[in-house]
């Protein structure tokens, strides 16, 4: 009797749970992105949003920006938010490392991942009258000297890509580290040093306007625009992926049906022609990664840093 | 020479050409509300700008950008508040001149310099965008060390008297920027485990603080001191007349041209900002003055009311907002951190600023620079409305209701730079440290200064150091960085000049009526 009342609570309790879920949406949804306006996390965002906008009936997808303190301030308001799917992150990877580096008040499994949007696999930038010509080159010569390399920060996650590639082929460089890809850019096809790392999505539009070139690129696929461009793994140095991502997020004990809900609609995002162009158009590639994909790509990505930050004391 | 056509007829579309107008009339107004500035306009303005075409979105931005610059001078010179931090050296002569009952006059010269020093930028931006762009890539980590030292050094220039007081300040300004996230170490500093600072102390928050609110304490202080002493209330200066005699035009067009080629210079090279440029052409300006008109008959004081203490800055000031935009349309680098939101919203409509923006949608980049071209043209007429409807409508009310109007702005406009309540403390604490020092005598410029190049001095200094392999001689290696090597000796000039100067001041015979030249402002 008593097991079957309880059984019957659970059930109704879940029920409802669902019969909300069903609902969903019945309001506007927050998406909140850590940053300023304008950025690339921003400006991705809002093109979501007005797509996505398309779609749903009766409640909008507004985007709310919470800047500060390197994401963390925006970060942990979802984190700490109901978990009721009104209230989505514009997810990036410096969520996973923020815990370990800046001391943010979250951890990873406070987040549940919706979907992917865009992966940004680290590039191997050197400035176009360089004399390196391959990845090779550059790493003989890296191993014989330590090279100038361009970042866009310390413990940023280009330079634990950088950290990463160091242990993979035995190369040395000397990091330089940036305020802003302004900087990085102005450095770099400056000559005012002998490479990088970058992201894909920052790199490739200067590529094709012939002002730098990219040696590598480390994912397990070659560019559409660019296929010219060797993996990291073809040109031998020894690490299959390193990408940041983009993507969706929402508080840990988000009902599941909101969850496949909003993976759906980003999927439906993806599946639009004018999104698909713009996203071109504003140098991202457009990707769709679904929750179980997404948790993966995130799982992967701390197993890579977490290492890195331990072994070399980072945030410490 | 086909494609800068194209570009005007892009601009010219009357669609277009109302937005541009419509963005400098209301980058005039923001300029002149103190506590917002054209970084909160941006930020509000970018997620509507998605519904905009391109070149309509580009072209209100554009007059935004341009008119706010010139509008921050209106409250700096009536009420003594600048409406923008670009503004911020306008207070001086210009309130000062402003409180002699010339207020015409001042707004006359400010808005006339701004439309010079943007008119003469843009048109070097039409010209010689691509040659200047290059001058930008000559700029590595050593020549950006060098050039943040310059800037630095320009605070002699600032020092009223008291060189101890402007070193405190500068010191203070340096000190505050260490706070954060470092760049060169990857580690927090300074952040007492707050989440707050790990990227430093906010800016836009600070600067609405150290200007805004300080503002509201000492229109405050004065009420008080009114009530105390029982004293009408001063009113806000009558405006009169605002026609600028020909004999004064003739006197400022080679400060305008001098800080106009500043402001260039300083706007062409990413993360050198606003704030340099008005303190060094206020530098060369108030060195030429005393050269020239210093003790003369009918000449105020430097600092008490000069008509080249408000041109200098404002020609500045416009200069940069033309010529910031030619290393973003050319290379994609941004000049600063209003000119990097450009590229926010030219990537919402599938633009990316760089080589191939010329190539691919060369209509858009050449009715960028147009505009501001234009839009210049378009401030002159509309300054002086806005001046007019402004001052008549916001000036005109009681002081002690303004003191709530502006308090209530500069914590609007800093809670709207990222929604987060810290930063009204912020604004709240920046202006109580403002004050205190007023009320010290330590001048504000030099900590500005320092607060602007600290976290890039650092970098570039380290990064330099890095690349030598900790040689200092890095910097003034006249074969392999020329530029750098030539900025640390300009830099060495100006702390040596007052000095050298000075001790010639002393052997000359008392009683010539020359005071010393370091006293100012």
């Amino acid at each position: 009797m008593m097991k079957s009342l309880i059984l019957g609570l659970v059930l109704t309790g879940a029920l409802s749970n669902v019969a909300l879920a069903e609902d969903y949406p019945t309001r506007d949804i927050d998406l909140v992105v850590p940053f300023a306006p304008g950025g690339a996390v921003d400006v991705t965002s809002r093109l979501i949003a007005a797509t996505a906008n398309t779609f749903l009936q009766g409640a909008e997808i507004v985007v709310s920006n919470r800047a500060g303190g390197g994401g963390v301030i925006g970060q942990s308001f979802v984190a700490g938010a109901d978990p009721d799917g009104y209230t989505v992150l514009a997810m990036t990877s410096s969520v996973v490392t923020n815990p370990q580096l800046k001391g943010a008040p979250y951890k990873v499994s406070d987040y549940t991942p919706v979907a992917a949007y865009n992966l940004d696999p680290e590039v191997l930038v050197v400035p176009a009258n360089s004399p390196f010509k391959t990845a090779q080159d550059l790493i003989a010569a890296a191993r014989q000297a330590p090279l100038n390399m361009d970042v866009a920060g310390i413990a940023t996650s280009h330079h634990m890509a950088g950290i990463a590639l160091s242990n993979a082929t035995g190369a040395k460089f000397s990091y330089l580290p940036a305020k802003g890809f302004g900087e990085q850019l102005q450095a770099m096809v400056g000559g005012h040093v002998d490479c990088g790392l970058w992201a894909m999505g920052e790199a490739l539009s200067h590529a094709k306007s012939g002002s730098i070139r990219i040696l590598a690129v480390a994912s397990d696929v070659h560019d559409e625009s660019m296929p010219e461009i060797p993996t990291f793994e073809e040109a031998g140095l020894g690490i299959p992926i390193w990408a940041t991502f983009r993507g969706w997020a929402v508080p840990a004990d988000t009902p599941e049906p909101v969850v496949t809900f909003l993976s759906d609609l980003m999927k439906k995002v993806f599946e639009d022609a004018t999104y698909q162009q713009k996203m071109k158009e504003g140098g991202y590639e457009p990707t769709y990664r679904g929750a179980a994909d997404f948790q993966k790509i995130i799982t992967s990505y701390a197993e890579q840093t977490s290492t890195i930050i331990e072994e070399n004391k980072m945030g410490k | 020479m086909d494609q800068i056509f194209l570009g005007f007829a892009q601009l010219l579309q009357p669609s277009v050409l109302l937005l541009l107008t419509l963005g400098v009339l209301a980058g005039l107004v923001v300029g002149s509300i103190p506590g917002i500035n054209d970084n909160i306009a941006f930020a509000v303005f970018i997620p509507f700008s998605f519904g905009l075409p391109a070149d309509q979105a580009l072209a209100l931005m554009v007059g935004v950008y341009c008119a706010a610059a010139a509008g921050g001078a209106i409250p700096a010179i009536m009420i003594k508040v600048p409406g923008t931090a670009s503004a911020l050296i306008t207070t001086i002569d210009g309130n000062a001149m402003a409180r002699t009952g010339q207020a015409g006059r001042a707004l006359s010269i400010a808005m006339t310099s701004s439309v010079v020093g943007g008119l003469i930028s843009s048109l070097v931006l039409l010209v010689c965008a691509p040659a200047l762009a290059n001058i930008a890539l000559r700029f590595g980590y050593v020549e950006n060390a060098a050039l943040t030292i310059l800037g630095l050094s320009s605070v002699v220039g600032l020092l009223s008297g008291n060189v101890l007081k402007g070193m405190i300040s500068a010191a203070l300004g340096l000190l505050v920027a260490t706070i954060g996230y470092s760049q060169v170490t990857g580690l927090p500093r300074y952040t007492f485990g707050s989440v707050n600072l790990i990227e430093g102390v906010p800016f836009v928050p600070m600067l609405v603080g150290l200007f805004g609110v300080a503002a509201v304490f000492e229109l405050l202080r004065d009420i008080f001191k009114e009530r105390r002493e029982s004293q009408p209330y001063t009113s806000i200066p009558v405006i009169g007349s605002m026609k600028l005699e020909s004999g004064l035009v003739r006197r400022l067009l080679p400060v305008w041209g001098t800080s106009s080629a500043i402001g260039n210079f300083i706007g062409v090279l990413p993360g050198a900002g606003m704030l340099m440029a008005i303190y060094l052409a206020y530098d060369q300006a108030a060195r030429r003055y005393r050269r020239r008109f210093a003790g003369k008959e009918g000449e105020a004081e430097w600092g008490k009311g000069t008509p080249e203490g408000i041109a200098a800055p404002e020609a500045a000031n416009n200069a940069v907002t033309a010529s910031s935009m030619v290393p973003l349309l050319s290379l994609g680098i941004p000049g600063n951190s209003t000119s990097a939101l450009f590229i926010g919203a030219m990537a919402l409509h599938g633009l990316v600023p760089g080589p191939l923006l010329f190539a691919q949608h060369g209509e858009i980049a050449w009715m960028v620079i147009v505009a501001f071209l234009v839009a210049n043209i378009v401030m002159w007429p509309l300054a002086f409305v806005v001046i007019r409807v402004v001052s008549r409508t916001i000036f005109s009310i009681p002081k002690s209701v303004m003191v709530g109007i502006i308090l209530l702005l500069c914590i609007l406009g800093a809670y709207s730079d990222g929604n987060n309540l810290f930063n009204v403390w912020v604004a709240l604490g920046a202006g109580v440290v403002a004050f205190a020092m007023n009320l010290a005598g330590i001048p504000l410029g030099p900590a500005i200064l320092g607060l602007v190049l600290g976290a890039q001095m650092e970098a570039s200094i380290s990064n330099s150091l890095n690349i030598s392999q900790g040689s200092w001689l890095i910097f003034i290696d006249p074969v392999n960085h020329p530029i750098a090597a030539a900025m640390i000796a300009f830099s060495a000039l100006m702390w040596v000049a007052p000095l050298i100067s000075g001790l010639r001041g002393r052997k000359e015979p008392a009683g010539t009526g020359q005071s010393t030249p370091v006293s100012e402002s």
